[in-house]
């Protein structure tokens, strides 16, 4: 499954870098391309499942100078699991 | 994978998925605006994308929607519409999932003892007509702010222009008629003045009970990012519980229930005592309005400035501190910024105060601090109401489907304008019924009391809408249907809906609709923009167009010469011509043959001109990403309008007026500052039940769920229903996390596990449970008391007692 988001930095988050590297050792994350001192960072998160996704989603939220991680894009088929309409999980009991 | 990909092919396929996300990610970040990349170099298949407006809330924002196979495969926020500017919440990334279920209704279901037998499409469709046939005057529909203004105005038309029968309400009623009131009560006419560019202008942005990091996240992350890009903007938070949107907030203001309308009128007095209202402003452009004791009204009687500054006065704020339980400091606070015309100032309210008992009475208040302190009219100073759901503006609203209106703003109760609608609808002169219909809580009640004591709702069809989950005191306005011994047995329950939901539990009959873009759609938002979108994809089954259905049932009755399905002409009342010649659109097979959605909008657009509510054409929508009314022609363009009443901005403001109330209620071009004074809710805790229990919406779940809850993602994310508690309660309960209590109000009683603290860290003495968890019915607790004048329920303020299950 793919997505892609963008990371928003804190005001006062301190040297980017660090925090693009703390990111880089995410799986599955690739940042994009970004201006010097840009605070709206591109990435894409590719995981073999929707629940990797999620994961990574919530550890892109728990880094440290990250504000906000806003989802701009999604690719709903999942081809490591069956299709979301033969999920069970796709409807509650 | 594919069956029919090699892997080479599939890896190929995934660098081109990966290589569109971070395109479109990139095209985020960096502010830029420009088309979706398309999967141009894919092999085989290639993703075919188009616009659509999300599914979920009133923000309105714009998706890309990517369909492969004739299936929704992918979706991205769109670059190219204003309100998203390319960002999507977690609902809206998820939409497209919504479609696909597990348990999509795909067949008509007619009950048939304690289960269901699969029926016809012309079977259901005769079962409609006969109880419509039957007994006319006790059929009502049901519908919602979901229903898009296409479906709203033909179901409008069916009853209204077709039935003689005003026996027509929508969910909405539940949701913003408050805020309807309010805006008709202080400037003559409804909806927003602003929009949401108010959000990048203002200095400080108020949210009156309002969650928006939750329920409108898109539009709360367009005010945040300006402060992480550095810009100064002062967020305040007014609310009877903490929210996320608490986190994001420098001040928070913790009221009991209703000090909202303490702390408005606390504004007020000290705009007033400290002389810094905006004297110029008030005497160019308002009046002074009270409530008629003696003779309610919505139009109130008239007052002088100085009998309302006396009325005021005792709103000092250590009065309000008292009321409200908002320190008096903050009270000062408040009135500091309104009194600073320096200072942008946007308010931002929703549920907590439409919601509530006074809601018209708050919703006019708070108009009235912005008013008397000047703070309208211009970017950054606006009173803006958001709404639930993606058409409650445009459906609901503006086509006005509630049960004493027409379409365009216009009243059952007013001669002229039931002559206009039977003009432009070409019925004969009279054919409009004059008395209103029964608002939503009233057409349960008599749906749900037996015929022979006095209840004359016969037949309720549902479109769109789960009241069997979101209506207030279910067991009162809902349950009853379910009873063997309710005396009911002669009442029938449609219900068009695309999954089995806590309402289809108890249809006589089960119609299964198309959802979002299985079909064509316009709807409007909570800023005034009007959006469009086509079919993209076949719905599952048998399921069919919720408007196809309403028109089918119109033409069998047409077709049993039931006269009102006749115009003055004696032809169908929904006759679709292409190229002079009638197209069958009541038959499925012929409705796709050409665009009704844009031969209903061209016709109801007519009425949009009767209050400057100004709609272009069907084909402008096609090629904008929504406009916002009144859009009106110049120059061979047609040009939407930001700030309503405001000179340069709004086309119907005379030329030298500045700000100019055209639709005034007192005639004379001014709005009306109320006076209203603080009253107790209708419920507070008591001995016998200690606790204010409050409902609401989380994140993860659109409503009632019947949508998010089947979404994976979202379901895995909150999956049920909780009871937040505060710490100390929970100790004084004994209470522990997970633990179960049973929850009991007057009306009802559910047992539910408990959150200590929760998301909302409620404050000592309340509780809240959100109403998403089908399994879990909060409204089986909560008040059905109505507002006096919008007929609006309060949600948010039931006694309540817990007590621990073991």
């Amino acid at each position: 499954m793919i997505a892609s988001v963008v990371v928003t930095l804190e005001e006062r988050a301190g040297p980017v870098q660090d925090i693009i590297d703390e990111i880089c050792n995410l799986a599955g994350v690739e940042v994009g391309d970004f201006a010097p001192g840009a605070h709206r960072i591109p990435m894409v998160i590719d995981s073999p499942s929707a629940n990797a996704i999620e994961e990574t989603t919530r550890r892109l939220q728990d880094c440290h100078g990250v504000a906000f991680v806003d989802v701009v894009f999604v690719h709903l088929e999942d081809e490591s699991e069956p299709s979301i309409a033969n999920s069970p999980e796709g409807a509650h009991e | 994978m594919n069956g029919d990909m090699t892997p080479a092919d599939a890896i190929q396929r995934r660098q081109f998925i990966k290589a569109t996300a971070m395109a479109a990610a990139t095209a985020v970040a960096g502010g830029t605006v420009s088309p979706l990349p398309i999967l141009a170099d894919e092999p085989k298949k290639r993703i075919e994308w188009d616009k659509a407006p999300c599914r979920f809330c009133g923000t309105g924002c714009h998706v890309q929607v990517g369909v492969q196979g004739g299936k929704v495969v992918a979706v991205a926020g769109d670059r190219n519409a204003e309100v998203n500017k390319g960002l999507l919440c977690v609902k809206g990334y998820h939409v497209g999932s919504a479609l696909y279920g597990k348990d999509r209704l795909t067949k008509p279901l007619l009950r048939d003892g304690d289960g269901y037998r699969e029926i016809s499409w012309d079977e259901a469709i005769k079962t409609i007509a006969d109880r419509i046939e039957a007994a006319p005057e006790r059929f009502a529909f049901y519908g919602s702010g979901q229903w898009t203004i296409p479906e709203g105005y033909a179901a409008q038309k069916f009853m209204k222009g077709g039935l003689s029968n005003n026996h027509i309400d929508p969910n909405a009623r539940l949701c913003m008629a408050s805020a309807v009131t309010g805006f008709l009560a202080t400037y003559g006419v409804d909806e927003p003045a602003g929009c949401y560019d108010d959000l990048d202008a203002c200095d400080v942005l108020i949210m009156w009970g309002n969650n928006p990091a939750e329920m409108h996240p898109v539009l709360f992350s367009r005010v945040v990012d300006r402060r992480s890009r550095g810009e100064k903007v002062t967020l305040i938070d007014i609310s009877t519980r903490r929210t996320r949107t608490t986190e994001a907030c420098q001040h928070y203001l913790e009221m009991k229930g209703h000090g909202d309308l303490a702390i408005a009128n606390g504004i007020a007095h000290l705009l007033i005592k400290n002389g810094t209202y905006d004297r110029r402003f008030v005497d160019s452009f308002c009046s002074f309005k009270a409530p008629d004791d003696e003779n309610p009204s919505l139009h109130g009687k008239a007052i002088s400035f100085e009998e309302y500054k006396k009325q005021l006065e005792p709103y000092t704020p250590e009065r309000v501190e008292e009321l409200s339980g908002v320190p008096a400091d903050q009270i000062r606070m408040l009135g500091d910024l309104f009194g600073n015309p320096a200072l942008k100032i946007t308010s931002l309210w929703c549920m907590g105060m439409n919601q509530h008992t006074r809601g018209t009475a708050i919703n006019s208040m708070v108009h009235g601090i912005h008013l008397l302190s000047g703070h309208f009219g211009t970017p950054g100073n606006a009173p803006t109401s958001l709404t639930g759901q993606p058409s409650a503006c445009g459906t609901v609203r503006e086509v006005g489907t509630l049960s004493h209106a027409l379409p365009g703003g216009r009243d059952v109760s007013d001669e002229k304008h039931r002559q206009q609608a039977e003009g432009f609808w070409n019925v004969p002169a009279g054919r409009i019924n004059p008395t209103p219909g029964y608002h939503t809580v009233k057409m349960w009640e008599s749906f749900c009391t037996p015929t022979s004591q006095g209840g004359n709702i016969g037949t309720i069809w549902v479109q769109v809408t789960n009241p069997g989950q979101t209506l207030p005191n279910l067991n009162k306005l809902f349950n009853p249907k379910g009873e063997d011994k309710a005396g009911l047995e002669d009442k029938f329950l449609i219900v068009s809906d695309v999954y089995p939901t806590a309402t289809t539990r108890l249809a006589d009959l089960i119609l299964p609709s198309a959802m979002w873009v299985e079909k064509n759609g316009v709807v409007g938002n909570s800023e005034r923009r009007t959006q469009q979108w086509f079919k993209l994809v076949d719905p599952p089954g048998d399921a069919r167009d919720d408007c196809w259905q309403t028109i089918a049932v119109a033409h069998e009755l047409f077709t049993r010469g039931v006269d009102g399905m006749k115009d003055r002409d004696g032809r169908f009342l929904f006759e679709v011509k292409d190229h002079d010649k009638p197209v069958p659109i009541w038959e499925w097979e012929h409705y796709y043959d050409v665009n009704v959605d844009e031969h209903l909008f061209e016709e109801y657009r007519q009425f949009s001109r009767l209050k400057h509510k100004d709609l272009a054409p069907y084909s402008e929508y096609v090629k904008a990403r929504g406009l916002r009314w009144p859009v009106v022609e110049r120059d061979g363009q047609w040009h939407e309008t930001h700030f309503r009443f405001s000179e340069g901005s709004d086309p119907y403001v005379e030329a030298g007026k500045e700000i100019q109330f055209y639709h005034s209620s007192t005639h004379d071009d001014r709005a009306q500052i109320w006076f209203h004074p603080w009253i107790a809710p209708a419920e507070v805790p008591d001995d016998e039940y200690p606790l204010m229990l409050c409902t609401g919406r989380v994140l993860e779940h659109w409503h009632s769920g019947s949508m998010t809850r089947r979404i994976p993602e979202l379901s895995r994310a909150m999956p049920g229903g909780y009871l937040e508690i505060n710490a100390d309660d929970a100790a004084d309960y004994g209470l522990r996390n997970g633990d179960k209590v049973k929850v009991e109000s007057r009306r009802g009683s559910l047992v539910i596990p408990v959150w200590i603290d929760g998301r909302g860290q409620p404050p000592r003495g309340s509780v809240f449970v959100p109403f998403f968890d089908e399994t879990m019915l909060v409204n089986d607790l909560t008040l059905d008391a109505i507002d006096p004048f919008s007929k609006q329920p309060d949600y948010k303020k039931s006694a309540v007692r817990i007590s621990k299950v073991s």
